[in-house]
């Protein structure tokens, strides 16, 4: 009784989670420019014109470049700042650990607008690199967080064997901590991927007119015509790629630890 | 043997990012925060005063918006936790083959951003939306119960926009709680209530404080949920912030509430650090 | 066909603006960044003006999309570098930009300036007039609609309103000083008059939730600038717009404006004068039925009707103080949060 109680409880919390976006998929086939429930017909004329807007495409590759660098960038020096706090006495490890943490603190408009404010004065505004540093910035903290759980689960005495077997630091690295890192790893790529493909509020300030993202096109729409279900399909789509990227990994999982 | 010593170069580059892109433009929000803004323009005007910070503390309104927000941040972290306590109990004690996928589709709404899921909701919650859609076709209503644009709405939107954030620390720290702690507890006749009470609400704790400063901050910052469940007709103290920075331009004014906000959070910082050294006094 | 001519034409104008073909190579390479709004404004740009101007000389022009609150923080932020050449802005902000010297004042002796109808270019030029009316749902307003339908109590709490600060809103705080007897600049008053109506039914951000809330029955009236409304009420038959007559609509304007010390100037006022050539002017008013500014532009008799483009139409509206309001925009917002909105 008591297990299909929790059972239950969590059932439902998944199904809150989730409906949103269900009901976001199952809108962007209703035929109306507003949806309204009970809906009236079934229409697959937003994805067509989602693949027939070049507006749309282009500013996808954008949003897609954007995030890719972004993420390079936010995972590799997560990862290492997250093994640099590890290996740093408790006492200044916390002041470098908020100092990395801090960009989760501010509301992102007003900063945006600080940073914008800066980067004009370095003559660095709406060019590609202040964009992905940007991105970067804000999405730093997920990487350092994911990091450092992932290697406080992994046996700091393995390296070290490694080391006193005569392997150098960097092999030592490369051959026992990385591996065991590699599904870390590959959340905080994740997650710093999609947190900064989503972007709307740095990007309406910070993207020049060359690197227009995808969210800023679908926002600024938002908020002079309406809701264009366009972007209610193109949303569908992202949440699709994103499933196919959890099952593919789920997969790819399976397979790993049956090997 | 020798332990490998602090490693300021690993650390150096992610340093220099946020000091450079973060840290830079916040002083710049410090100092203007004591800036002001002279009749009939919108450029500003370097000063010192605290007359900023007076007007928002002096004036009923922000204070109402003040406290508003910091209710709805409390109210959703009291859901999440008392949403998301199970449910992280459940995926680390009795999925096993549904874990990986449970725990992904939790994650989705994190991954896919504020803005998509706030559109889900709109359709759900709008009145002619689906459960004003549902109400009147079952003929309970006639006309639609407002939920966008009220305090309920926006609760919903932050519970769902959030509980991720305080399930993921609760399944980190509930996986290293081994098992036989709530056998033992079940073998000296304690009841299921009293074990989780007793034995693993206390040794969860770590991770129920993580998650609760994590959805807290994240809820009282949040704009794009609030803004578009709220209508504009419920001003958060983020709204608050957007509307003076971005539709009126005040930006003195508008670095004056971040910063409330951020002496929020720095409070709740400290007030978390002191309860995690009682903890360590402790044995 | 009748768009190629009409590119053919602007094509052909530039080339004059340039003083010859040989010139035009001299832009190649060069990029002219536009900030707008997404959506039709966008792409009839693109077509009658970008695209005309990046044949005639070898620039590139890029938009940069997003709200006019936005493209206003963005001219204050970047006012050491600036990164956009020419801004689309809204009358309630365009004073306060050339006051603040962020763009560069309307040049009273081009031929341009000499085109728009008089008066109209506060601070930048005026790109397009557009009137705040009423749209109201059939079923439950009868015609014809005045402002003063708006306070019957038969629909208390079924009104919606844009945010504030916005023309709307501005507008709306005008009408209702107005019905008091007074004008804006008593603004206790108007504050009193829209206080009366209530918290909106709906806050709006975009005209189809206006309309689905409107064709369901949930808002019966909403004050709404004409242009984007018009052109979007051709799929809805039970709502109406009304032109009000007392007092009038009130005249709101789109203003098109050149960024102070921007990289690109040269190109900046081409495109200013492409943007406000009759060929762009009409395509907005037959399209989206902004009225036209440009007093050359001729419409044809379905565009003319709906929008405001003869000199006594533009007599007929009620024209508000703007640089006042505009002095007035911190102080009303919290009027507007704590009165209106009841927060």
């Amino acid at each position: 009784m008591r297990r299909v109680l929790l059972g239950g409880v969590t059932a439902l919390v998944v199904l809150f989670t989730v409906a949103p976006l269900i009901v976001l998929v199952f809108s962007s086939f209703d035929d109306g420019k507003f949806f309204r429930f009970p809906p009236r017909e079934f229409s697959m004329r937003w994805f067509e014109a989602a693949f027939a807007s070049v507006e749309y495409r282009s500013s996808l590759l954008n949003s897609a470049v954007v995030a890719v660098v972004a993420t390079l960038i936010s995972v590799v020096l997560g990862t290492a700042a997250a093994l640099g706090l590890q290996r740093t006495a408790l006492r200044s490890r916390a002041a470098l650990e908020m100092v990395l943490l801090a960009p989760l603190t501010l509301p992102l408009v007003i900063w945006a607008i600080a940073l914008l404010q800066i980067y004009s004065w370095l003559g660095v505004g709406g060019t590609f690199w202040g964009l992905a540093l940007a991105h970067a910035t804000f999405t730093l903290p997920f990487s350092v967080r994911v990091m450092l759980a992932t290697l406080s689960a992994i046996e700091p005495g393995l390296e070290l064997a490694a080391r006193s077997l005569g392997a150098r630091p960097w092999r030592a690295f490369a051959r026992i901590t990385l591996p065991l890192a590699l599904p870390g790893i590959a959340t905080s790529a994740a997650l710093s991927f999609f947190i900064s493909f989503n972007d709307v509020i740095v990007s309406t300030f910070i993207a020049g007119s060359s690197w227009m993202t995808f969210p800023v096109r679908l926002y600024s729409q938002l908020r002079g015509q309406g809701i264009d279900p366009t972007t209610l399909a193109i949303g569908t789509m992202i949440i699709a790629s994103i499933l196919i990227v959890v099952a593919l990994t789920e997969l790819f999982n399976r397979k790993a630890s049956r090997a | 043997m020798k332990r490998p010593g602090p490693k300021h170069y690993l650390l150096a580059p992610g340093v220099l990012l946020v000091s450079c892109v973060f840290l830079a433009p916040f002083l710049l929000l410090v100092v203007l925060s004591f800036w002001t803004q002279p009749e009939g323009t919108l450029l500003v005007e370097p000063s010192l005063t605290v007359e900023n910070y007076l007007r928002i503390f002096s004036d009923p309104y922000y204070l109402r918006g003040l406290a508003r927000t910091i209710w709805l941040s409390f109210a959703t972290v009291f859901f999440s936790l008392l949403l998301g306590f199970p449910a992280a109990y459940w995926i680390v004690r009795r999925a096993v083959r549904l874990r990986r996928i449970v725990m992904a589709l939790m994650l989705l709404p994190m991954v896919c951003g504020a803005l998509l899921p706030t559109l889900g909701l709109v359709n759900i919650l709008s009145p002619l939306g689906i459960i004003n859609g549902s109400l009147k076709q079952l003929g309970l209503i006639d006309r639609s119960i407002p939920l966008l644009g009220t305090q309920t709405g926006i609760l919903i939107g932050l519970i769902q926009a959030f509980l991720p954030l305080m399930v993921l620390p609760l399944v980190a720290v509930m996986e290293r709680l081994p098992l036989a702690l709530e056998e033992a507890a079940m073998s000296l006749g304690a009841r299921p209530p009293q074990v989780w009470w007793r034995v693993v609400m206390p040794l969860a704790a770590p991770g129920i404080v993580a998650g609760s400063v994590l959805v807290f901050c994240a809820a009282l910052t949040s704009f794009v949920t609030p803004q578009i469940l709220g209508q504009g007709k419920i001003a958060t103290f983020a709204a608050m912030t957007w509307q003076q920075a971005s539709l009126v331009l005040d930006w003195p004014f508008a670095s004056a509430l971040a910063m409330v906000m951020l002496l929020i959070m720095a409070a709740l910082a400290c007030m978390v650090l002191g309860f995690r050294r009682l903890n360590w006094v402790r044995p | 066909m009748k768009t190629c001519w009409k590119t053919a034409c602007s094509v052909a104008s530039i080339g004059l603006v340039l003083g010859g073909a040989s010139f035009a190579q001299d832009y190649a390479g060069e990029t002219l960044v536009v900030g707008t709004w997404g959506g039709d404004i966008e792409r009839l740009l693109r077509e009658h003006a970008a695209g005309p101007l990046e044949e005639a000389t070898g620039a590139k022009v890029e938009f940069l999309l997003g709200g006019s609150g936005d493209r206003m923080a963005k001219l204050y932020a970047e006012k050491s570098n600036p990164t956009m050449d020419v801004t689309f802005q809204n009358i309630y902000e365009a004073p306060q930009a050339l006051s603040d010297g962020l763009v560069v004042a309307p040049d009273e002796s081009s031929e341009i300036y000499g085109d728009l109808w008089e008066g109209m270019n506060d601070g930048c030029y005026a790109m397009s007039l557009v009137g705040l009316g009423i749209a109201y749902n059939r079923d439950l307003v009868s015609e014809p609609v005045e402002w003063a339908d708006m306070w019957n109590p038969d629909y208390k709490g079924m009104i919606a309103m844009a945010p504030y600060p916005s023309s709307e809103g501005d507008g709306l705080l005008g009408v209702a000083a107005r019905l008091e007897g007074t004008d804006e600049h008593d603004p206790d008053v108007a504050f009193a008059k829209v206080a009366e109506l209530g918290a909106p039914a709906l806050n709006y951000t975009s005209l189809d939730e206006v309309f689905a809330l409107m064709d369901a029955g949930e808002v019966a009236m909403a004050p709404m600038i004409s242009g984007y409304v018009l052109a979007a009420l051709k799929e809805w038959d039970n709502i109406g717009f009304s032109f009000p007559t007392d007092p009038g609509p009130v005249l709101v304007r789109d203003m098109v404006c050149q960024v102070a010390n921007s990289p690109n100037p040269e190109l900046a006022k081409m495109f200013i004068k492409l943007a406000l050539s009759p060929a762009t002017q009409e395509a907005y008013a037959e399209e989206l039925l902004f009225g036209p500014t440009n007093s050359k532009a001729e419409l044809s008799e379905e565009a003319a009707a709906d929008t405001v483009n003869t000199p006594e139409e533009v007599a007929s509206l009620l024209q508000l103080d703007w640089p006042y309001v505009i002095s007035q925009r911190a102080d009303w917002t919290d009027r507007w949060n704590r009165e209106v909105l009841g927060q």
